[in-house]
């Protein structure tokens, strides 16, 4: 069958292979720019698109993203049959504009291009441009890019044509001011709110002031001021840094663990002339922020970091963040780790999936497909953590950081309860529904001692239990062996096989 | 899809009222500081209508979906449908520019199917064909029907195409039936060609014959209750549709009659019509429609009939019962787009409701003129298809609603007002809503949202303040 995939066509050559992809966790250049240009009251966008473009980007997927009902800045042109294979969308995409320019006559329009309205090569830069006034063309490059290089062209974009050239500030004040950019927040950005809210409060214990927040809590009439900060802060690995390049001004990435926060602190304190400061404010933390880490270190709960493994598959912030924090700093043992965009001979999804069907670790940092995939292969004992978009899940609360020292205690906090978690939920319990099966359960391993264990059924259950996260083995033992000798006694026999391992285990 | 004509069996409103043409009621003149024309219609609402068919298909066991696409409608089609329809892994080639100039839509489409199909317990694989591979110009002989032993059908929903979901329901129907149930044709001892609808003449297939099938994805628990009221009458369910068992769809030639509920379903109908089984339209929401529907399901299926009547009799009283004890007072705007609108207006109708407007996405076709000259006879002023946003906030101006049903931004739109509102998708289309067990939930659920108007409007006045005097109406922008 795999011949059929390799065929050429006819009179053709052999085709490069084709690329397969499982559930796609990035998705394209328009939606990157709906999100990065939404952000900003002051814009509306046309997008050049059929109804079903418009709908996920603008309601269906940001409800459950961000939390909000929909994003109200946007109209799409609606690509009909007729446009697609006869006019062409600039009389949709002009009768838009007309309609908008009388609704909205201070707001910025902007045109953005669609993966289908770049397969029929609808450009509308050049008639757009000689409008009075002109309207702003982005083309979106979704037939090709993904969204990290979409939202990364997108901010460059604005910068270029609203911001760059127009700014008021001479470097004297910059530095007076200490005034700090924050570069990065979009819709679609996984918990966002709370690490800006910590990125800030890192920022201004080490002396700065918070000037731009940039798209999220900025207009579009605001871009210019992005020049007045002496120093850019870049919230993600992922996009943002072309803009922060392009503004000339020493950038700092947005940092995760302690060791990188500690330096991000010192380090913006050097840029600002605010050592001083900057020290006495990590010095606080230790004491404040930062002391349930040393507490739960030297207390019970550090002692399991070290038998505990996990994996990430996320953003490349929170891959690499993640990875810093868990095991490098507290020992954690790493299964597994793959960041979004994908670096070179990182897994896919495709191999990700095949791998947590084989076994799974005691914690996995992901989006809702590696939950997908840990519900294919029924991982009870598996945590799973989201860490990354898709999946539907608020995060609008500011207490749920990953970034800087909160984020530190944050994660920690949430491993050790998920731990308490997985202990209660393997210990006994008097089942009120069925209080006389409890009884049942209990009976056959109490007369199990007439029941004898070959060595070969032995090994069959050991090897079971090592696909099973270390914490959860002891309870998890105990459980495959009362469910084993169940079923042997219920199959009437005085030796447990492996043929008897096989069957229970086969058992839901 | 193929043209539509009166069904057979169509006996539930014994006046079809030609309603085409119809001038809806004169628009009361805008309000001050209104910014949103009416004029305007800009903004469609339909979730994305792919989605339609992607809901049907992955919900069926056995059935791996393969998406044909460019990555932002794979992302964004693969997150709702991870989120409303199943958590299955969707499989997809890379498909952007390469691909194209490359021009391999073929083999790309060919590689995700046979990825798709190495999934244990896999008995078919749909292909979805979207948008963009739509205008690359995948087409059905490009596949094969089969692949490893798995059956590969082709699911064409370019979105420009197909203006709404629920239509996108009945293309993937549709295809699967016209796989598994298509017409078999046989020559009559006259020498006329017939659909031929018994497959064999064996007492199970007698008892097939006997039962209906509902076409109209419903709650669960309203399959359960239809069912019971038909084996009073000695009928009883075969099968609903969509269903999550494939089998189910290979019986939909063979059942006695089709019923179905929504009416969207043009393209499967067709299907079906043609391989001779009867269809009945309409469903059994509220007392007049229920007692005619049960009415129509024993005359398709030639039943005692006093025992229909009965029956039908009886069920219409419980429904009135039910009324009678829980009337429902207040002006509701029924504003989905899951393309059974109508049906709940008349629900809301016949329980004392006043529904002065009714918007969908589905198109207007003979399935829906039943319901809609029912409405119009009962005080329904507007019904809007193939709505737009713009026209249901102009509806909001105009009737001023106690209660709106209606789409996301509707919703938010309404409760900015401090009108209580609830999505209607995720509210309503989900529940029971049939004979006298349908009604009672459906009921209740309404009673309780139009009760809660002062916690709306305190939220509305917590977060925006106070509201200003009634006789200069802030700008309301819609769409902000």
């Amino acid at each position: 069958m795999e011949d059929i995939v390799r065929s050429s066509p006819a009179g053709g050559k052999p085709h490069a292979p084709i690329e397969l992809i499982r559930d796609l966790e990035s998705t394209s250049g328009y939606w990157a720019a709906v999100w990065t240009m939404c952000t900003m009251p002051d814009v509306h966008v046309i997008c050049d698109a059929p109804i079903g473009c418009f709908n996920l980007v603008a309601t269906a997927v940001p409800d459950y993203t961000d939390a909000i009902p929909h994003i109200h800045n946007i109209t799409p042109s609606v690509m009909r049959e007729q446009e697609v294979t006869m006019l062409g969308t600039a009389g949709a995409v002009r009768k838009t504009i007309e309609a908008l320019s009388q609704l909205y006559p201070d707001k910025q329009l902007i045109v953005v291009s669609t993966a289908e309205s770049e397969m029929i090569s609808s450009d509308h830069s050049d008639w757009l441009s000689k409008l009075d006034p002109p309207i702003p063309f982005f083309w979106s490059r979704s037939l090709e890019g993904d969204e990290w290089e979409g939202r990364d062209r997108a901010l460059l974009w604005l910068w270029e044509r609203f911001g760059a050239g127009r700014a008021k500030i001479s470097p004297a004040d910059q530095q007076a001011g200490r005034l700090v950019n924050i570069i990065g927040p979009t819709y679609g950005c996984f918990n966002s709110p709370s690490d800006l809210h910590e990125v800030k409060r890192l920022i201004e214990g080490a002396g700065g002031r918070v000037n731009l927040v940039y798209p999220m809590e900025a207009t579009l009439k605001d871009t210019p001021r992005l020049a007045e900060s002496a120093v850019n802060v870049v919230m993600y690995r992922e996009f943002g840094e072309l803009l922060a390049q392009a503004l000339g001004k020493p950038y700092l990435f947005a940092p995760m663990g302690i060791q990188q926060t500690t330096a991000f602190i010192r380090r913006m304190g050097e840029l600002l002339g605010t050592q001083a400061q900057a020290e006495v404010f990590i010095e606080q933390e230790k004491r404040t922020t930062l002391a349930p880490l040393w507490d739960l270190w030297r207390g019970p709960q550090g002692d399991w970091f070290a038998t505990t493994d996990f994996a990430v598959v996320a953003g490349r912030t929170y891959t690499e963040g993640l990875v810093r924090l868990l095991a490098d700093e507290l020992g954690m043992k790493l299964a597994f780790a793959s960041s979004r965009p994908r670096q070179p001979g990182e897994m896919d999804n495709i191999q990700i999936r095949e791998t947590l069907h084989k076994k799974q670790p005691a914690f996995v940092f992901g989006s809702l497909n590696e939950k997908i995939y840990l519900t294919e292969a029924q991982a009870k004992a598996t945590h799973f953590v989201p860490a990354a978009f898709p999946g539907a899940v608020v995060r609008r609360a500011l207490g749920t950081p990953f970034i800087g020292y909160s984020g530190v205690i944050y994660i920690v906090q949430e491993i050790v309860n998920r731990y308490y978690e997985l202990v209660f939920n393997f210990l006994p319990f008097d089942n009120v529904a069925a209080a006389g099966q409890l009884k049942a359960v209990n009976n056959p391993l109490a007369s199990a001692n007439k029941l004898t264990w070959s060595e070969a059924a032995r090994a069959r259950l050991e090897q079971q239990l090592e696909g099973i996260p270390w914490i959860s083995r002891i309870s998890a033992s105990r459980e495959l062996r009362t469910k084993v000798e169940i079923h042997a006694i219920r199959q009437q026999v005085r030796e447990v096989t492996p043929e008897i391992v096989e069957q229970a285990l086969a058992q839901p | 899809m193929d043209p539509i004509t009166v069904p057979e069996g169509n006996l539930i409103t014994p006046n079809l009222i030609e309603t085409k043409g119809t001038p809806s009621e004169p628009r009361s003149p805008l309000p001050a500081g209104h910014s949103v024309s009416p004029d305007h219609h800009l903004t469609p609402q339909t979730m994305c209508p792919a989605f339609g068919s992607l809901r049907v298909l992955t919900r069926i066991d056995g059935v791996q979906t393969a998406m044909v696409t460019d990555t932002g409608c794979l992302y964004g089609l693969t997150f709702v449908t991870h989120f409303y329809a199943s958590r299955k892994s969707i499989a997809a080639p890379a498909f952007g520019t390469k691909e194209l100039v490359a021009g391999n839509v073929a083999e790309a489409a060919l590689a995700a199917c046979l990825e798709a199909s190495k999934m244990p317990g896999t008995k078919l694989v749909a292909a979805i064909s979207l948008c963009v591979a739509e205008t690359a110009g995948l087409t059905e002989e490009m596949l094969p029907s089969q692949i490893n032993g798995v059956d590969v059908i082709l699911v064409r929903v370019p979105a420009y195409a197909i203006h709404s979901h629920p239509e996108a329901k009945d293309v993937a129907i549709n295809a699967i039936l016209k796989r598994y149930a298509p017409p078999k044709m046989e020559v009559t001892g006259d020498g006329v060609e017939k659909p031929l609808t018994y497959d064999s003449g064996n007492e199970d297939e007698e008892a097939l014959r006997r039962k209906v099938i509902m076409l109209g994805e419903v709650f669960p628990a309203d399959p359960i209750s239809v069912d019971a009221v038909l084996k009073r009458l000695g009928s009883g369910l075969a099968a609903n549709l969509p269903s999550r068992n494939l089998d189910d769809y290979k019986l939909a030639r063979r059942v006695g009659a089709i019923a179905a509920v929504h009416p969207f379903y043009g393209g499967s109908v067709a299907t079906l019509r043609a391989a001779g089984v009867p269809i009945i339209s309409g469903a059994p929401v509220g007392p007049e429609a229920t007692y005619n529907w049960i009415k129509a399901v024993g005359a398709a299926l030639k039943l005692d009939p006093a025992l229909t009547e009965q029956v039908a009799a009886e069920e219409r009283d419980k429904c009135q019962s039910i009324i009678g004890q829980f009337p429902l007072e207040g002006r509701v705007l029924v504003c989905g787009y899951e393309g059974n609108e109508l049906l709940y207006a008349r629900l809301l109708v016949e329980a004392g409701a006043e529904v002065p407007y009714i918007s969908t996405s589905i198109q207007k076709s003979l399935y829906t003129a039943a319901d809609e000259a029912w409405l119009k006879a009962r005080g329904t002023r507007e019904i809007v298809y193939q709505k737009t946003l713009e026209q249901d906030v102009h509806a909001l101006d105009t009737y001023k609603p106690d209660l709106v049903l209606g789409t996301t931004p509707l919703s938010a739109e309404a409760k900015a007002r401090g009108i209580p509102a609830m999505y209607y998708t995720n509210m309503l289309s989900v529940r029971p809503m049939f004979l006298s067990a349908g009604l009672a939930g459906t009921i209740q659920l309404i009673r309780e949202a139009l009760e809660r108007a002062p916690r709306y409007a305190w939220m509305r006045e917590f977060f925006e303040g106070p509201r200003p005097a009634e006789a200069s109406p802030s700008a309301v922008n819609t769409m902000d």
